[in-house]
């Protein structure tokens, strides 16, 4: 029998499966806590966040309190900007919440994604949610990730980051339980005399201190000025927690009023939100993304 | 979008970027009429930069078999398949479309993206020939047969207009002025892929346990220092040499890379038609389907071929020849005079001295001297 192409790829695919075993499949993030219900809500063209009394330094998205705040609908867009975009938008609701207790506010977005999907192994992609404010004025900073001198601050959920969070960076053999490896020479600098660094030193992302490669706290904080320029800042002053029930995932993200450096509210004023959603079991990440197309003003009372 | 100047292809293609060529190019020769895909540059690589996590199944360098094998799987048929057929002009020019022109509205690159499990088979359809009806069983049940395959070893290319760097939406790739290589920032990059998505030859690879991706760097600390890569370095058939490449009018007839491509037409690009001017450049393989060859290396092959057949006849190309291998430094210059080629540095100072062709000693096979029978087994 000739062999084709086609033929060849098979056999290679049905091998692969036949070694991989159960362990090629994708990791998914498992949900945790009560799922808070979510009925419809109807469009708004603006956000009243109302204080309550409540401790919002930590993320509860089933927490008392959202049962007696106002929830809406904001419409979302597959991003239009920049090339690679999504050739179809994914999420085209999102549902926007908020409260705050005079130093913390708490953003509760809630969206349907069919399925939970969390990055590990090459071509996995992470369900995600960012929030975005404007670090000056929201009417000259453009809601499309800032301009030169014309920063917004960022704060990108990630199911990766949450699960890093919860249960640490995973190793190659939690992502590859399969996999034979006869050894990592580095691994002997391990001996006495031998220091972590020496043992990243041939993990070039590690080395290099790139964010990504690094346990995350599941909220990355950022600062961007422009499509291209986004950049991690380092500690954290926010935090983020998500559930996943029922085809929905339901994320807040509490952050500070006030953050040194970046983006500050304060009760009485008005600035501007804009969120953006990324679903990962459709190959979603980076510049493919579901987005709001203008700020959401935003009135804290 | 800017329009760049593609030598490759004889025309000015599109480019998101605007043309600039960098101060020197990096390139590496390759006669894959000597390779015997013993691997001994794929483990040079893999022992020097890619043993630690998540880099496991990682082969900045490797050697396929073609044209079955592929790394990762059918990586060139898939590439090709979406680009669908495309044409050469009667004068080596391209009429297609390359990646970049061939890409969706919202894409940067016409592209495949690669499984995990694509990787995982470095060295699938090794040794399996083409061409042919092997129907009847075994495909090597009848000896001698018909059938061909060539060995292909790869590197990145470092293109002059790499796709990887097009599709970066967070710029974290660069090429590198001072000699071409192009590099992924890895305190920038986050991973999201696109690179390993739009290298049409799969020279970027994500790694899982960094989460984010990794590629040749055409050793450039080494590069750095006047010394080869160690993919070329450790060459034991002495089949690659790298070097700087000029543009075609900038040509130099000393320059050893320049020789091989410009001057004599002996090395040519690989599937030049993507459009990204790759600058690792082979020498083809005389006796494989020559219709497979026009498809990977396009129109010029057939006069590389003529060429490299009628080496015998040519001292000067055959000084060049034995240089490749003779030294761990780069040659920047050469010089083949009396029988004898001589390698030059950037300076001029001289690297190596080696002879066209090597004194044939005759010696009795009994050594009356030590009374000693002489073979050829150590």
């Amino acid at each position: 029998m000739t062999r084709t192409p086609a033929c060849q790829f098979l056999i290679t695919l049905l091998l692969a499966t036949a070694f991989c075993g159960g362990g090629c499949k994708g990791k998914k993030a498992s949900p945790t806590g009560e799922p808070p219900p979510e009925p419809p809500a109807a469009p708004i063209s603006a956000l009243e966040v109302k204080a309550v009394t409540a401790d919002l330094s930590v993320p509860d998205p089933a927490a008392p309190y959202w049962k007696d705040v106002a929830r809406g609908q904001v419409a979302l867009l597959a991003q239009p900007m920049v090339t690679p975009r999504p050739e179809a938008t994914t999420t085209e609701q999102l549902i926007v919440a908020a409260v705050h207790n005079t130093t913390h506010i708490a953003f509760r977005l809630s969206w349907a994604d069919t399925e939970a999907s969390e990055a590990g192994r090459l071509g996995e992609f992470s369900d995600a949610a960012a929030i975005q404010f404007p670090v000056g004025d929201m009417n000259k900073t453009p809601p499309m990730m800032g301009g030169p001198e014309l920063p917004v601050h960022i704060f990108h959920w990630r199911a990766q980051y949450q699960r890093d969070a919860e249960q640490g960076k995973p190793e190659m053999t939690a992502l590859y339980p399969n996999m034979s490896v006869d050894m990592y020479p580095m691994e002997f600098k391990e001996a006495p005399g031998g220091s972590p660094q020496e043992r990243e030193g041939f993990s070039p992302g590690v080395a290099e201190g790139n964010p990504q490669s690094y346990q995350k706290a599941g909220v990355d904080e950022i600062i961007a000025e422009g499509f291209s320029t986004s950049a991690v800042q380092a500690g954290h002053s926010s935090a983020a927690k998500a559930v996943w029930h029922g085809g929905r995932w339901t994320l807040v993200i509490t952050r500070p009023l006030t953050i040194e450096g970046g983006s500050t509210l304060a009760v009485g004023q008005e600035t501007g939100v804009a969120f953006a959603v990324w679903q990962g079991g459709k190959a979603e990440v980076g510049s493919r993304k579901s987005v709001l197309m203008s700020w959401l003003p935003t009135r804290v009372l | 979008m800017p329009k760049v100047n593609n030598w490759h292809l004889g025309r000015e293609i599109e480019y998101p970027y605007d043309d600039h060529r960098p101060a020197k190019q990096w390139a590496i020769v390759f006669d894959l009429n000597k390779c015997i895909a013993c691997q001994t540059c794929t483990l040079a690589c893999k022992t020097t930069w890619t043993s630690g996590k998540g880099q496991e199944y990682m082969f900045w360098n490797n050697v396929e078999t073609k044209p079955w094998g592929g790394y990762p799987l059918a990586w060139d048929l898939r590439i090709l398949e979406k680009l669908g057929r495309q044409e050469w002009g009667a004068k080596g020019e391209y009429l297609g479309k390359t990646l970049i022109e061939a890409a969706p509205a919202n894409e940067r690159v016409l592209h495949f993206a690669p499984t995990d499990e694509d990787w995982m088979y470095p060295n699938i359809g090794e040794d399996d020939c083409g061409g042919g009806n092997v129907d009847g069983g075994g495909h090597m049940a009848e000896l001698p047969h018909d059938k061909w395959f060539f060995y292909l070893p790869r590197t990145c290319a470092h293109c002059t207009y790499p796709a990887c760097l097009a599709a970066c939406p967070r710029k974290a790739i660069y090429k590198r002025e001072e000699d071409g290589i192009v590099l992924i920032d890895q305190s920038r990059c986050k991973g999201y892929g696109e690179c390993v998505r739009a290298c049409p030859y799969k020279k970027s690879m994500y790694n899982p346990y960094t989460r984010v991706s990794e590629k040749c760097i055409g050793c450039y600390p080494a590069v750095e220092q006047g010394l080869q890569p160690q993919c070329v370095v450790n060459c034991i058939g002495k089949i690659r040499v790298m070097g700087f490449i000029s543009p075609p009018g900038k040509s130099r007839r000393d320059n050893p890379i320049d020789y091989l491509v410009h001057e004599k037409g002996l090395a040519l690009p690989y599937y030049p038609q993507l459009g990204l001017e790759p600058n690792i450049y082979y020498i083809p393989p005389i006796h494989a389907d020559r219709d497979y060859l026009l498809q990977m290396f396009g129109p010029k092959v057939d006069d590389a071929i003529a060429a490299y057949q009628a080496l015998p006849d040519d001292p000067r190309a055959n000084g060049l020849l034995c240089l490749i291998g003779s030294t761990e430094r780069i040659i920047h210059r050469f010089d083949v005079k009396g029988g004898v080629a001589v390698g030059f540095d950037d300076k001029g100072a001289e690297l190596v001295r080696v002879p066209v062709t090597e004194k044939v000693i005759e010696r009795a096979a009994f050594d009356a001297r030590l009374g000693a029978i002489r073979n050829n087994t150590p």
